[in-house]
């Protein structure tokens, strides 16, 4: 498959998961999608399917708990929320991304 | 997702499938409608979202894989844990494995018993097919004539086939070397679908009369005697003296249609006369000895073609009647029915002698097993709140309840798997040891035990059962009441008494009152076997040789047999050590037996059956040899013969049943002979009660006639030889003085105390076994209770501290400890006695010569397990007792 300009790295999906559901509470699928592309500024373009097995291991890894709920337009969908561990894990993965793009900038500038 | 649920999707995978489905669609239906809100036709809409979407199939697959690897993923942490926290405390791992192992595996041997002559269907085409004729009123075993006549006539069945096991000597004369044999009708082979391995099979032609003397061999008799030769076909094999040549040989799977033992020969019905020189059955309306079975027809149920049988038998029976009959005989006769019963699992007299044995055996060795699960429980609660803190800490991490319970029961499983997979090994070798128990020289058990998928259903299935059984309870209750009170339960100080470990309490209350039946059911069983051993058969079993000779007919003509029989008898007293002598028709204690209607002068008879008596035709001296007491009048003489008048000794009951108080001696009792002829004997004498076919027999109406006054002496004898010398030291002289006299014998050895103790196997075996496993629970038992009070002990040394320092003394500290033990224990007998009261009525009929309900007995049955609690709780307090108060408190 061709590689889209902007796929999201496959470690940086969960961190905006985790992030998106800190901030908005629970959420299904999609509008975790919408809000991850509105957010920033239609910069980042998830491959809207692959979201899905990584919610599902997310679940798995007790990360996030979901429940069965309905969209705003009515429709049945799976509702996503952090767990304890999930908070955590965001903690976690904000600091290591801030050093990553510290060292990352800091090769960039100085190289 | 608890995890069942997760297990059960891997089974289900609809549900898991359709959720995915209606998430990822979901998504892609909110884009198509927001596209259209943003002015994009339907369709265009529709195609857009699809591709934001990307590859849908791929990502749908993705997602559930999730799900699968994850759970394959923790299942092998799971066992992974288990197989750690196991290894580390070998100990309880082994004893919980090895209880395991010995309750599954006895529980998995009975089974394989049970499975093996009850439940498998027979190694033939279509088994479920096969339906047996039988007579209500005859009987399963039909005459000749009615077999040819059913082969003529009906139609109902698709095939009809008639067969009669038997034992053939195979040897070539001196001492007798039985193999199993089957007398078979000409398509019998080919109703069941067995086909030839080498040469042929019967076909229609064998149904002749004069047919050549032909037989069919199996494949074991092949292989064991021919040694797989291919040129078997054609070569001959020798039964009873006769050859016969063999002209098939069935293959591996095809062993005949008794269960019990596979067969060695099968040869034609219609060659009988060969045998049988003297009284053929094949002409014989009375002569009741072949099975007939038959197929149904494609399409057909047992009770439509049941119907069209019982429209048969009027005129069957009519033309098969036995002239000979008396009138009123013949006319019952002609009046009786036909029924067909399904013959799906084949003929065994094991499931008709050892049915409720088994059964029982299985109930026992099901308590065993529901012990030895208390037990395991037992550790695995101790465990558990040993282990308290390792819970607690998971349990805040995170870990949810139901995970928690998972690990606990992924280990009991494991233990479970692991007893069972031994269990199945000790069932292998435990069945084949009880089958050679039960096997007598007599009647050799060969019944087909290997590993099979009930068997290994069985196993899985009670490894399951028994991880549920034991693992649950323990992780439910440890789990419960999560995280505070689990670390709260590791506060030490406090008083504490029993009281916490009511579910421990409760298993050993349990584990009590289970031991408490299995020790009941034993006692009943080895006092039915004590009263069997030690109750006057009316002769003694010590010291008495038996000799069964049978001669080849017709080598000593029928009216020289007397004048030889007499002759042996003569040269066998005459061997030094034999201190007597006598011959007879049949010995006590052997299934074959004959009865007869009596009719005793100045007796009205109340009922048919109320003058039946069983016989036996005996030489003078047979009483002295058996050591059967002559109560009054004479024993027979050596001038009781067929030239004398007719003479009869009877026994005890028989006589009070007979003439009351008056004296018996003088009196006559007639019987009638073939031909409605009625002939009156003379009573001479009367001796003690004997008994006849079995040693648990009620008292039946026993008379003894002359064998010299027999006037159809048959082609074979019995010796009975009461001796002063060791058997094996008369062997070869009671040969030697047999064929003296006739040279073509072959004979029979038997010690009268060994046929009279493999009568009393089954009572035996059961009374073996059910003490060997009341034995094992009770051990279990005083495990199970010793653990819990050392354990109550070890959890109590603060109290039991204080009060040692503040003046307890021992005896006071032993009766804290043991009245606890006292309240479980009272608990456990008095549900053990309710329910050994219920559960004895269902061995009413195991029983000889005691009630189930034997106050004695369940009195020593508590007496015992009293003794045993006791003591196993009598350890640890003793213990607690010698408590040094200092270091008890200072440990805290």
């Amino acid at each position: 498959m061709k590689k889209q300009k902007n796929d999201i790295l496959q470690g940086t999906l969960t961190l905006l998961v985790l992030r998106m559901l800190q901030a908005q509470g629970a959420l299904h699928g999609y509008a975790l999608t919408s809000h991850i592309q509105r957010a920033s500024a239609e910069l980042l373009r998830v491959e809207e399917g692959s979201l899905y097995p990584a919610l599902h291991r997310m679940e798995q890894d007790g990360l996030v708990k979901a429940e069965w709920g309905v969209t705003e337009r009515g429709r049945k969908a799976r509702l996503y929320s952090l767990t304890a561990a999930g908070k955590e894990q965001l903690a976690e993965e904000m600091q290591n991304w801030d050093r990553l793009t510290e060292g990352v900038a800091r090769v960039l500038r100085y190289a | 997702m608890a995890w069942y649920h997760r297990f059960s999707d891997l089974f289900r995978r609809g549900t898991l499938d359709r959720e995915i489905d209606d998430e990822l669609i979901t998504h892609i239906a909110e884009r198509t409608d927001e596209l259209v809100e943003q002015g994009m036709s339907e369709r265009e809409a529709r195609d857009c979202a699809r591709k934001q979407f990307g590859n849908y199939t791929r990502r749908k697959e993705e997602t559930r894989e999730i799900h699968l690897l994850n759970w394959i993923e923790t299942v092998r942490q799971d066992v992974r844990y288990a197989f750690r926290t196991l290894g580390s405390n070998p100990a309880f791992a082994a004893t919980a494995i090895l209880s395991l192992a010995l309750g599954i595996g006895a529980n998995t041997a009975i089974f394989s018993i049970i499975n093996a002559v009850m439940l498998r269907s027979l190694p033939v085409e279509n088994p479920a097919k096969l339906v047996q004729i039988n007579s209500k009123e005859a009987g399963s075993e039909l005459t000749n004539p009615i077999w040819e006549y059913l082969r003529d006539h009906q139609h109902a069945l698709s095939g009809v086939l008639a067969y009669s096991p038997d034992r053939f000597d195979l040897s070539d004369g001196s001492e007798s070397r039985f193999g199993q044999g089957m007398w078979v009708s000409g398509n019998f082979f080919n109703v069941l679908g067995v086909p030839a391995l080498q040469g042929r099979v019967f076909s229609a032609q064998e149904d002749r009369r004069g047919a050549a003397p032909v037989a069919v061999i199996s494949y074991g008799f092949w292989k064991r005697n021919f040694a797989n030769d291919l040129s078997v076909v054609g070569k001959t094999v020798r039964l009873n003296r006769h050859e016969f040549e063999i002209v098939g040989v069935t293959p591996p799977w095809f062993t005949g249609l008794d269960v019990d033992h596979g067969y060695d020969v099968a040869i034609p019905i219609t060659c009988e006369p060969i045998l049988n020189t003297d009284r053929s059955k094949l002409d014989n309306r009375s002569a009741w000895w072949l099975r007939i079975l038959g197929r149904l027809s494609p399409g057909e149920n047992l009770q439509q073609a049941q119907n069209r049988f019982k429209a048969l038998a009027p005129v069957m029976f009519q033309e098969t009647v036995d002239p000979r009959l008396p009138a009123q005989m013949q006319k019952e006769f002609v009046k009786s029915t036909l029924s067909l019963q399904p013959a799906t699992t084949g003929f065994s007299d094991i499931r008709t002698q050892y049915k409720t044995a088994l059964f029982t055996l299985m109930a026992i060795t099901g308590l065993v097993l529901l012990v030895a699960c208390a037990n395991i429980a037992n550790l695995l609660l101790a465990r558990a709140t040993a282990r308290g803190r390792e819970f607690s800490v998971r349990m805040a991490m995170g870990a949810s309840r139901l995970r928690v319970i998972r690990q606990l029961m992924t280990e009991s499983i494991l233990l479970s798997i692991s007893g069972a997979g031994t269990g199945l090994l000790l069932a292998l070798w435990m069945s084949r040891l009880l089958i050679r128990l039960i096997s007598t020289t007599g009647n050799p058990l060969d019944i087909g035990l290997s590993l099979n998928f009930s068997l290994l259903g069985f196993t899985m299935l009670a490894a399951i059962v028994t991880a549920l059984l034991f693992g649950l309870a323990p992780a439910l209750s440890t789990t419960r009441g999560g995280l505070n009170h689990a670390l709260k339960e590791n506060a030490r100080g406090a008083l504490q008494g029993f009281s916490r470990f009511n579910l421990g309490m409760t298993l050993v209350a349990g584990q009590i009152a289970l031991s408490l039946i299995l020790l009941v059911g034993a006692g009943l069983f080895v006092g039915t076997l004590r009263n069997l051993l030690t109750i006057d058969p009316g002769f003694s079993r010590r010291s008495i040789l038996l000799v069964n000779a049978q001669f080849k007919q017709p080598s000593i003509g029928k009216d020289q047999r007397i004048q030889k029989y007499n002759q042996m008898l003569e040269r066998i007293r005459a061997i030094p050590g034999v201190i007597s002598a006598a011959r007879s028709m049949r010995t006590p204690i052997t299934n074959f037996g004959m009865n007869g209607l009596t009719f005793p002068e100045g007796y009205q008879a109340k009922s048919r059956m109320d003058t039946l008596a069983w016989l036996n035709l005996i030489s003078p001296e047979y009483f002295n040899t058996m050591a059967t007491r002559l109560v009054m009048g004479r024993d027979f003489a050596k001038t009781d013969d067929v030239k004398t008048s007719r003479v009869m000794i009877i026994g005890e009951s028989t006589a009070r049943h007979f003439f009351g108080t008056s004296n018996p001696v003088g009196k006559t009792i007639g019987m009638d002979t073939r031909g409605d002829k009625r002939v009156h004997y003379e009573i001479v004498g009367v001796v003690e009660d004997t008994k006849y076919q079995q040693i648990n027999e009620g008292q039946r109406l026993t008379a003894f006639l002359p064998v010299d006054q027999d006037p159809e002496p048959d082609s074979a004898v019995n010796f009975e030889i009461r001796r002063a010398v060791p058997l094996n030291a008369l062997l070869h002289p009671v040969q030697s003085a047999i064929s003296s006299v006739n040279r073509d014998v072959s004979l029979e050895f038997q010690d009268f105390e060994t046929q009279v103790n493999e009568s009393l196997l089954q009572p035996r075996v059961v009374a073996l076994l059910s003490s060997a496993f009341g034995l094992l629970a009770l051990l279990l038992a005083g495990i199970g209770l010793y653990g819990l009070t050392a354990y109550g002990v070890s959890r109590r040394k603060n109290e039991i501290g204080i009060r040692i320092a503040l003046g307890a003394r021992r005896g006071a500290v032993i009766r804290l400890i043991l009245g606890d033990v006292a309240m479980l224990l009272a608990l456990g007998v008095s549900a053990g006695v309710g329910a050994s009261l219920v559960m004895g009525r269902l061995i009413a009929n195991l029983l000889y010569g005691i009630r189930p309900n034997d106050p004695m007995e369940i009195g020593v049955a508590v007496l015992i397990l009293t003794a045993c609690t006791v003591f196993a709780a009598y350890i640890p307090a003793r213990r607690a007792a010698g408590l040094d108060p200092m270091g008890a408190l200072r440990e805290e």
